[in-house]
């Protein structure tokens, strides 16, 4: 159900925006932290609170691929498997997930618990291939680490990621996503040597 | 009155497209005016009235000086531009050659069984800009089909082709965004919420304008292929928008019809009754005429009906004539003649519903003879409108359909009544709140701010509900001459404008003609070639006519098209007409009044007749008959066979009808005021009810899915109503006669006034409340 917590906090992010429609993104992230999934309750709930209509709703919810239609379980995991992390062993590491979870691109695992999807590039290319737990970064991650981390997962053992905070479960990321909750931005190392290495040739002006 | 400054110099450009020059309006897009010098381009998502969205890439064209192909639907041309479509470019051709190779990867081979299978844009232009073969050779997307987008329109998925017509008209033209483009890439498909279908009293006109075969209507999917049918021009018979509609049939059978462009009137649209409601001119018809014999009718020949009518007629007492609001403008005509001549009286009346005298005079001071005073288009530039007593989204949609585009101008909207409707927030309507019955007092206390902006170019709109509520006619003509603000009275039936104009109605002959006036009695009697003595004075209308039928002080009628329910007092009518010395009845389905009558003659339905209706505008909107071989006669026919054998000559020819009476130009003589009437709202809750456009009418039988996107029946009340009455799931409202009992609805009404269907399932307001508009009613939580 989508509680009357969740309503009031919709009004607010209605409330950021001059034109309040603006809101339903991360309304829709808000309704997958309550309900794991975008449920038709959560679309009632969005076209209710932003007066448009379900299909308006419907239609923004089924066009961006961050907006799950079934319960995605307690971890979202993501492999990108675009040009660069592809090349590097992307894709052996999405068949070797695949395979530990049991699950097919952009469906849950076979006990529920997890959902895997194929992601596009996630400008984190310097540390390809990379794997997102809760859309958290695991850098750097071969066939077997990518497993190790989702055996970790399982077991309920602490899981922090390569340069962020600890993973918590996809709800508590919605909720982040939702509320732009900023206070994790900090934790670890977001930044280090390798990401700025081009930045440090294009400003020494040796690439002409 | 409205400058319109014919010297205003508009802006031009000029252009070349394939070599042609021409110079046209700033802002004017590559498509239109390549069509304007006989230049088809491809398209799909273009449509004239929806905005452009480029969406279906058919239409890429070359223009100088631009690397790449652009969508000459959304391309606006400027100065020196040098346009080259596919006839002289070959980089226009093959990527409209490319483009529709595309399309055609997930469209299915379905063109045999497809409804749009002869008639489809995407036949056709994969036929004229299309490869001849196909190189796709993967397997091609496939849908479960087809899915009910409403109980009335189908999808099938697969050969949708995204051009976002159908959906850009829900939003922006009905104002019913609930159909959307879904999904994204390969799984882009039209459809709506779960929990929510395509709500819309226009739902139908997605099906016509889809240029491919998704979507399609339950009434007419596989019923027929476009080339067997035959088309023929028509005016919608059911309401006074007019809008033009195409009629198809095949084998003597409507099988569809389409809204018909008609740039003044309904544009390029029709509500879903216009479209769907046509089943009832087949079922059930009269078929001979019937004449009563110890108690029972029995069928009869024409001519021994004849004689027995006129017999029973030329015996019986004082006569009246009540011809209902669904007849042609030459039909009513010919009633209005046949009371005055044949039956030597003046009484009178078309409106088979609740009236009242205020509206009679109202009617004959701002409305009768009045052509074209207010037009659609005027709506579009109105500097305000004034809803009163009207709820255009149920009562004559196409005007909705032209407020909304006002709007969207910046046309403001302020609707005067008890209930804040669904149609109120699509036309961002500024709500003047007012108890059913009293809008007199809210026209009369309107906010200074509006009546002060009200001038010349404002339009005050009145529906026919404004009759029953007394003193409210009387408020909008003090209005109208205080601020000169224009007046537009929009009766919801299709025949009442016209009707108005022919006389149809007690003290008023042809073109508003007062029947008191000697000159207008002079005229009148000179075009029906009769004494102006002989013309009867003034008679009875409404509620005191059916008083008077009732008592019996008025003995024999003609009647036509009269259903006693409509009528606030049906059940004085039907007394009365059991008790009247005789009855001649013109049905084409039988009713509460055939199966009383004395006599009954079938009539022609709008198929089997030309005629013509006038719309609210006071505009003639002419029709001729689908069916010319038709046998049966119009009321008009009938009438001039019965004035015969009553040896009276009255011409029954339609044509002739209408010539005769157009040579009656509208009264420009006198009129008679409206008198101050008192206002007198009872007190406690009133009822507030309309008839929704979907509803239980009888015109609308037959069509089982039209009727099951109705909306649904409900008891509306305000927020603090439903406190009042502890929340009630279902609201029990009680008359004079009984109650109804319906589920809530929480929305803005009145506090003073309870809303419910007048006329829809389960809710019959004068059978099972025995009251109407306006008056008092008792509110109860729970069933009865
Ligand atoms: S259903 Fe028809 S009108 Fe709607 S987007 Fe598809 S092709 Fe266009
Ligand atoms: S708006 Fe009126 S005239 Fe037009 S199609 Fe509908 S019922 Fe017919
Ligand atoms: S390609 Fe994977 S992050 Fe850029
Ligand atoms: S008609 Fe131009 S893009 Fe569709």
């Amino acid at each position: 159900m989508i509680t009357e917590s969740t309503r009031i906090k919709m009004r607010e992010l209605a409330g950021r925006y001059p034109n309040p429609r603006s809101a339903l993104l991360p309304m829709l992230h808000l309704v997958q932290a309550e309900q794991d999934e975008v449920t038709t309750e959560g679309i009632a709930a969005c076209a209710q609170e932003l007066e448009i209509t379900q299909a308006e709703v419907t239609a923004v919810a089924t066009f961006y691929t961050m907006y799950k239609h079934s319960p995605v379980g307690k971890h979202h995991i993501g492999v990108c498997i675009n040009t660069l992390c592809g090349l590097l062993g992307g894709d052996a590491v999405y068949d070797r997930v695949a395979e530990r979870l049991g699950a097919t691109h952009n469906g849950p695992s076979a006990d529920g618990n997890f959902w895997l999807e194929r992601i596009e590039c996630q400008a984190a290319c310097t540390h390809a291939p990379v794997m997102t737990v809760d859309w958290e970064f695991m850098d750097d991650v071969t066939p077997q680490s990518a497993v190790d981390v989702i055996d970790k997962l399982a077991a309920g053992e602490e899981v922090w990621s390569t340069r962020g905070p600890m993973i918590r479960d996809f709800q508590a990321t919605e909720h982040t996503l939702a509320m732009a909750e900023d206070d994790l931005a900090t934790i670890g190392n977001c930044v280090d040597e390798k990401m700025l290495a081009g930045l440090k040739i294009a400003k020494s002006g040796a690439q002409q | 009155m409205t400058i319109v400054n014919h010297n205003e110099k508009i802006d031009t450009v000029n252009v070349v497209i394939d070599g042609i020059e021409m110079e046209v309006p700033k802002g004017t897009l590559v498509i239109r005016a390549a069509e304007q010098i006989g230049i088809e381009i491809p398209r799909f998502c273009d449509h004239p009235l929806l905005t452009p969205v480029a969406a279906c890439r058919a239409c890429l064209i070359e223009i100088d000086g631009v690397p790449k192909p652009q969508p000459a639907c959304a391309q606006v041309l400027s100065e020196g531009m040098n346009v080259r479509t596919q006839r002289s470019s070959e980089m226009a051709r093959i990527a409209q050659e490319g483009v529709m190779e595309f399309l055609l990867v997930n469209h299915p081979l379905d063109c045999p069984v497809c409804d749009k299978g002869g008639e489809c844009p995407l036949q056709n232009q994969a036929m004229t800009v299309g490869r001849p073969d196909s190189r796709f050779e993967g397997e091609k997307r496939t849908f479960p089909k087809p899915i009910n987008v409403n109980a009335e329109i189908l999808l099938d998925r697969e050969r949708c082709v995204s051009c976002a017509r159908c959906t850009r008209f829900a939003e922006e033209i009905a104002g019913d965004a609930s159909l959307e483009l879904l999904e994204r890439g390969a799984q882009q498909q039209v459809g709506t919420a779960n929990d929510e279908p395509f709500d819309s009293y226009f739902s139908g006109n997605v099906v016509q304008i889809c240029p491919v075969g998704a979507l399609t209507s339950a009434s007419y999917r596989f019923r027929s292929r476009p080339f067997d049918l035959v088309s023929v021009p028509t005016t919608c018979e059911h309401c006074a928008s007019g809008c033009s509609l195409r009629t198809d049939y095949r084998r003597g059978t409507v099988t569809r019809r389409l809204a018909w462009d008609d740039p003044e009137v309904n544009e390029d649209w029709s509500c879903d009754k216009g479209r769907f409601a046509f089943a009832y001119l087949a079922n059930g018809r009269i078929e001979s005429p019937l004449i009563r014999e110890n108690g029972e009718l029995r069928s009869a020949s024409w001519p021994e009906a004849m004689h027995f009518a006129a017999a029973g007629l030329a015996a019986a007492g004082t006569s009246a004539v009540l011809v209902g609001g669904r007849a042609t403008v030459e039909d009513a005509y010919a009633y209005s003649k046949f009371a005055r001549i044949v039956l030597g009286t003046d009484n009178l009346d078309f409106r088979a519903r609740a009236s009242s005298t205020e509206e009679a005079e109202f009617l004959a001071a701002h409305v009768a003879g009045r052509k074209l005073d207010v037009t659609y288009t005027d709506i579009e530039t109105a500097s305000q409108v004034l809803l009163i007593g009207f709820e255009p989204e149920d009562e004559s949609p196409i005007l909705f359909l032209r407020l909304r585009k006002g709007v969207k101008r910046g046309v403001s909207v302020h609707t005067v009544g008890p209930l804040y409707s669904l149609g109120s927030e699509k036309l961002s309507a500024h709500w003047v709140k007012a108890k059913a019955g009293s809008e007199a007092h809210a026209i009369s206390g309107l906010d200074s701010e509006i009546v002060g902006a009200l001038d010349s170019n404002s339009i005050i709109f009145v529906g026919e509900r404004a009759a029953a509520s007394p003193g409210a006619l009387s408020a909008v003509s003090r209005l109208g001459s205080q601020t000169g603000a224009r007046i537009a009275w929009v009766p919801r039936r299709a025949g009442e404008r016209g009707a108005l104009d022919a006389g149809a109605i007690a003290g008023l002959l042809p073109g508003g003609r007062p029947i008191s006036d000697p000159t207008a009695r002079s005229e009148v009697a000179q075009a029906w070639n009769i004494d102006a003595d002989s013309l009867p004075n003034v008679g009875l209308t409404g509620t005191e006519l059916v008083t008077a039928i009732k008592q019996g002080s008025t003995s024999a009628l003609v009647i036509a098209g009269v259903d006693p329910s409509d009528l606030p007092n049906g059940d004085e009518l039907i007394a009365g007409i059991e008790n009247a010395d005789f009855v001649v009845a013109l049905e084409n389905h039988h009713s509460e009044i055939t199966q009383r009558a004395s006599v009954v003659f079938p009539v022609a339905v709008v198929t089997e007749k030309s005629g013509s209706f006038m719309n609210w505008e006071g505009r003639s909107k002419p029709f001729s008959a689908a069916f010319r071989e038709a046998l049966t006669l119009t009321d008009a026919g009938v009438l001039s066979m019965l004035a015969s054998a009553m040896n009276v000559q009255l011409n029954g020819d339609t044509r002739a009808l209408r010539k005769e009476l157009n040579s009656l130009v509208p009264w420009s003589g006198p009129r008679t005021d409206v008198n101050n009437h008192e206002v007198h709202a009872p007190a406690g809750t009133t009822l507030a009810t309309w008839r929704l456009l979907i509803d239980s009418g009888v015109m609308q039988e037959g069509e089982p899915h039209l009727a099951a996107t109705a909306r649904p029946s409900v008891v509306a009340v305000s927020a603090a109503m439903f406190e009042q009455l502890g929340k009630p799931e279902v609201i029990t409202v009680t008359g004079p006669k009984g109650s109804i009992t319906l589920p809530t609805q929480v929305a803005e009404v009145s506090n003073e006034s309870v809303w419910l269907p007048m006329n829809s399932p389960e809710s019959h307001i004068y059978a099972q409340l025995g009251c109407g508009y306006g008056q008092a009613v008792t509110v109860k939580g729970g069933a009865a």
